[in-house]
């Protein structure tokens, strides 16, 4: 960077430090000054090319190689235009065809080869593929999203771990100062030595102190949402797949009794059964208990097993 | 000798064993057994190498289908040159014990710039200079070169070991660097690729730590290795950082430079390509659009280690359609290129995260997130494809291709950090893009995962607990093993005072203390009078050692001390540093005695031995802490913090203890040795820091030995030295520290051995 400088007044960097360089569409270069003499009427010719330029296209250069700031531009006009996904693709290999096409418009367009034919395919190109240019334009690719999400995880956590030491320190600086008073006030009102109370004392600094130890040990890795989902493990966002399977059907359970149908709970009143059964106390009902219950599995019991085999 | 370890026949070549070898052993077995991974500290000079392979050896001859293979890493190569020595004995007493013949393979693996016999490439000094040269000479491309044009040199080693080396199995037997040379030289075959093909086969690899960790090596050659493998890590105590360097990337501004031209050659070679050759292109471009298949199957077969920078999704997708042909890649490579340019140009430090530099990325240059996950790989494909022979010239755009992986891939665990200048010099603008690992366990995590048994072992490990932790993985045994000691050999002191009373510390408040300094000065002094030969001391830091220097110089201690003893310095300087090293142990031999002022975690503290007279004392001068201001260390505490639940405080005095050990350790080499232990800060003696010793430290540690002043310490040195100076022979060990076969038989020894072990 130091030995460029401007090709028309040929200012270089090393005498005078505050030089600007300037670059437009055709990829060369004019310092600030020449730039503002040149184009006082804010259209021109490029000096060494010939080509005509604005002067509001002038871009500071930001790399050594003017062809990389050339390349550049035309680059972000052309991803402009050719934003597919890689989700519009059905196969990799489509999708891989598709960005070779685009490195060559590129290369085209920064080589001045076929310059004119390429401008046409890029025209032909955004008439096609309109609405999909358009739709594409707010999606981010899915890196980029990967991107976004680590980054933002790196600022929660940073900050996370910046609040969780300030309280730490605060959490300890405070339980010291209790047990420097506390031992103040034994000092005061306590009859023990003081060389007792100041043993003590140190056992419990002691103590606290471990204790501090113990709990920065166990400081659990926050890698874990509280769902039990790792953290930095990307959620597929896809619906999950439908599983096809047959639902249960209840089928009432029927037992072989060998025995003579018994009656239905409610039919033991009419039939007379409970006349013969000891009536349930208000106490017993009071807990959901009734006559017919125990007459009922009375009369089960009885039935089964009579006929033979 | 012939053990019984629970139930394992296990030959241990020498005719005596230190009980706590014999408990190591028991331990190893239980994790072999268990199939699971392992934390073992036991202290140095204890015989932890020949009991692992002891074991290890005969668990593979007793169950060849449970542990088909011991890898084996250690550091440096002197230490892997000692692993296959004591593994030469082991294996000769096997041959003598049985009469069979050996059959295990056994070999070391170290760069070309060990292995290379190539009489041009060898005599290349950098390791860098030889790979790029023995890879211009073997490239495949090179090789059809010169089928059609004979006048394209190859390496005729490589070729000679192409046609006939793959057929013909490597004998068995144990092959250090050396040996893997001479039969390379014999054959007339390359001994690095020899090695390289024969430790798929081989029954024990002995190779540094970077072959199994650094994923840009570990792709190339480790990951064809059996699951069925024990991996043994020695000397572990650092190996967090190993893993954390082998992830980070630092870029600079010649860095991006170096890129540039290397960005503008692959443009010309594609233009010349295209006009020449195209069919290659369109070949590549076939395939890229296919996928990356071959790894994907490869990978699922579960042959391969699985590679931290080439992830699984990459091995699933094809290559995204925007780097599909090589003119949009290196269109795409310039983007990225200029876009980091762009952010190197700052004037404040910048830090932030993965997600945070992916966003702006988008924003400023339109890349998106996926195609960055690919370059590594797209890179490879295409240097492949334009068959570029030179590729160490191309290592700084790899790196940025590496960096463009490992940013799009991981969110969490790394960190960006810009710095404009160094902190040392405000001035001058030099800026760095650091992207650092803050997470060993990314590393190391494809390890634990192939592998069955994992042992981690060292002679400082202490808090044993802490490791599992930092390198998220779950041991099934955690022990710590003592030194078992006929005589008190060690003497740790922890001095807290000077003889004015004034506390001495490293404590930043009181570096620049005359006082703290002229203490330092006595301390040194005093001991210089006592300690016969050999004193080695350490500082923090090379600044504060040249400060203190300075001053001693001032104070005129220096003067004094160099009546009794030769003073040398480590400095940065490797060369100089030998060279001093070199002197010190003449001196030492001499008899002239001679003091070694040098710096934890510098070369000295981590690699020399001081055995016997080299070292009788070790003064450790402060607490080595790191340097807490460094940004990258901050985001690395932070991290911790959040994941793992370690406090900073915690783990900087757990590092910082771990290296005051390392340097202390350097005295006590063996049994035979003996050595003081000086620590000289009042916070050593601290319950917290007291308690991160190893326990074999600790253990000598009474309450009579803290807080001393320099006279007392004086004394108890004089004492503790006239000990040892005496007569000692073997038979006053016989039955205490060393065992005879039948006494480790016995029934009470057994019930002692029992208690070495210490379960964390």
């Amino acid at each position: 960077m130091d030995d460029q400088g401007c090709p028309r007044c040929k200012t270089t960097k090393y005498r005078n430090p505050s030089l600007k360089l300037m670059v437009n569409v055709c990829g060369h270069t004019l310092c600030e000054s020449c730039v503002d003499m040149l184009f006082v009427r804010g259209s021109g010719n490029c000096v060494q090319c010939n080509t005509p330029l604005r002067k509001s296209n002038f871009r500071v250069q930001l790399f050594e190689d003017p062809a990389i700031d050339k390349e550049v531009e035309i680059r972000k006009k052309v991803l402009k235009i050719y934003n597919k996904r890689e989700f519009d693709f059905s196969t990799l290999k489509e999708y891989n065809d598709y960005l070779e096409q685009v490195e060559d418009i590129v290369f085209n367009l920064t080589n001045n080869v076929d310059v004119e034919r390429t401008k046409q395919i890029m025209e032909q190109y955004q008439r096609d593929n309109r609405d999909i240019i358009q739709k594409n334009k707010a999606k981010l690719t899915r890196e980029q999203e990967e991107l976004e999400e680590l980054l933002l995880q790196e600022q929660q956590d940073s900050e996370q771990r910046r609040l969780e030491t300030l309280q730490e320190e605060k959490r300890q600086l405070q339980a010291k100062r209790k047990n420097k008073q506390a031992l103040l006030d034994k000092l005061e009102s306590s009859k023990l030595p003081a060389a007792v109370l100041l043993a003590q004392h140190k056992d419990r600094a002691a103590q606290l102190e471990t204790q501090i130890e113990k709990q920065k040990q166990n400081v659990k890795p926050t890698n874990i949402f509280s769902t039990g989902i790792m953290m930095g493990q990307t959620v597929s966002l896809a619906s999950v797949s439908r599983v096809e399977e047959a639902l249960y059907v209840y089928q009432p359970l029927y037992i072989d009794t060998y025995g003579p149908p018994v009656p239905e709970l409610d039919q033991l009143g009419r039939q007379g059964y409970l006349n013969h059964v000891r009536t349930a106390s208000p106490q017993d009902q009071a807990g959901g208990y009734s006559s017919g219950l125990a007459c009922h599995r009375a009369i089960q019991d009885a039935f089964s097993g009579l006929f033979p085999l | 000798m012939k053990l019984n370890i629970d139930g394992l026949l296990v030959y241990f070549p020498y005719d005596y064993i230190y009980p706590e070898q014999y408990s190591y052993m028991l331990e190893l077995k239980r994790t072999l057994d268990a199939k699971g991974h392992g934390v073992l500290e036991m202290p140095s000079g204890t015989g932890k190498t020949i009991s692992l392979l002891s074991l290890i050896v005969a668990y593979q001859k007793a169950y060849p289908l449970e542990v088909t293979k011991l890898v084996y890493c250690s550091r440096t190569v002197p230490e892997i040159e000692k692993v296959v020595e004591e593994l030469r004995k082991l294996m000769d007493y096997y041959t003598k014990q049985t009469g069979a013949k050996n059959d295990f393979l056994a070999l070391a693996l170290s760069s070309r710039k060990n292995l290379c016999i190539h009489p041009e490439v060898s005599s290349l000094r950098f390791g860098k200079e030889v790979d790029g040269k023995c890879h211009s000479l073997t490239a495949s491309y090179i090789r059809a070169q010169h089928h059609s044009n004979p006048s394209q040199p190859v390496c005729q080693f490589y070729e000679e070991f192409d046609t006939v080396g793959r057929q013909v199995p490597i004998p068995p037997g144990i092959y250090n660097l050396d040996d893997l040379k001479d039969f390379g030289r014999r054959k007339g075959w390359c001994p690095y690729f020899l090695a390289r093909y024969a430790i798929l086969h081989a029954n024990i690899v002995v190779y540094s730590y970077h072959y199994l960790l650094d994923p840009k090596i570990a792709d190339l050659v480790s990951k064809e290795l059996a699951k069925k493998s024990v991996v043994v890590f020695d000397e572990a105590h650092n190996i967090d950082n190993v893993c954390i360097d082998s992830m980070s990337v630092n870029i600079t501004r010649r860095t991006l430079d170096r890129c540039q031209t290397n960005v503008e050659t692959l443009q010309n070679t594609i233009s010349r390509i295209k006009e020449t050759d195209a069919a290659k292109l369109r070949e590549e471009y076939r395939r890229l659009v296919e996928g990356l298949k071959e790894a994907n199957v490869a990978r699922e077969t579960d042959i391969y280690l699985s590679n931290p920078v080439l992830p699984d999704e990459i091995l699933q997708e094809a290559v995204p359609g925007s780097i599909r042909t090589a003119e949009h890649f290196v269109g795409f490579m310039k983007r990225f290129l200029e876009y980091l340019k762009a952010r190197l140009r700052i004037h404040h430090v910048v830090q932030e995260s993965a997600p945070q530099f992916l966003k702006d990325i988008f924003e400023k240059v339109c890349i998106d997130r996926k195609p960055l996950r690919f370059c590594a790989e797209r890179l490879r494909s295409l240097l492949r494809t334009l068959e570029i022979a030179d590729i160490a010239d191309f290592s700084a755009i790899t790196l940025i291709s590496h960096f463009a992986t490992l940013v799009s891939t991981y969110s969490k665990g790394f960190t960006i950090i810009i710095e404009p200048f160094e902190d040392k010099t405000p001035t001058i603008a030099n800026p760095v893009l650091h992207f650092s690992c803050m997470d060993p366990s990314i590393a190391i995590k494809p390890v634990f995962g192939r592998f069955q048994s994992v042992i981690i072992t060292s002679g400082t490990l202490s808090p044993l607990d802490i490791y599992p932790r930092i390198l998220d993985f779950r041991p099934v045994t955690v022990a710590s093993f003592t030194m078992t000691l006929a005589r008190t050999c060690l003497c740790p002191l922890i001095v807290g005072r000077g003889n004015d009373q004034v506390a001495m510390t490293s404590k930043f408040e009181t570096r620049e203390d005359f006082a703290v300094i002229r203490n330092y000065g006595n301390l040194l002094l005093e001991m210089s009078a006592i300690v016969p030969d050999g004193i080695v001391a350490f500082f923090t830091s090379y600044m504060y050692m040249e400060n203190i220097v300075a001053s001693w110089y001032e104070q005129g201690i220096l003067e004094n001390i160099q009546r009794n003893k030769l003073i040398f310095i480590e400095t940065q300087d490797a060369a100089e540093t030998s060279m001093a090293l070199e002197k010190y142990q003449e001196a030492c031999e001499n008899g002239r005695g001679a003091i070694l002022l040098s710096v934890a975690r510098g070369k000295v503290s981590e690699g020399i031995d001081f055995v016997h007279h080299f070292g009788r004392a070790v003064i450790m001068f402060g607490v080595p802490y790191v340097y807490t201001q460094s940004r990258i260390l901050k985001a690395r505490l932070e991290y911790l913090r959040d994941q793992f639940q370690i406090r900073e405080n915690d783990f900087l005095t757990f590092d910082a203890m771990r290296h005051a050990a390392q340097c202390v350790g350097r005295a006590i080499r063996g049994k035979t040795d003996y050595g003081l232990m000086i620590f000289a800060d009042k916070r050593y003696a601290r319950a917290d820091k007291r308690g991160k010793l190893p326990r074999w430290i600790q253990e000598h540690l009474t309450d009579g030995s803290l807080n001393l002043t320099i006279d007392e310490t004086v004394q108890l040195s004089k004492h503790f030295l006239r000990q040892m100076a005496q007569p000692f022979r073997r038979e006053d060990q016989l039955g205490l520290s060393l065992l005879t076969l039948e006494q480790l038989q016995s029934e009470d020894m057994l019930q002692k051995i029992a208690q070495i072990a210490h379960q964390a």
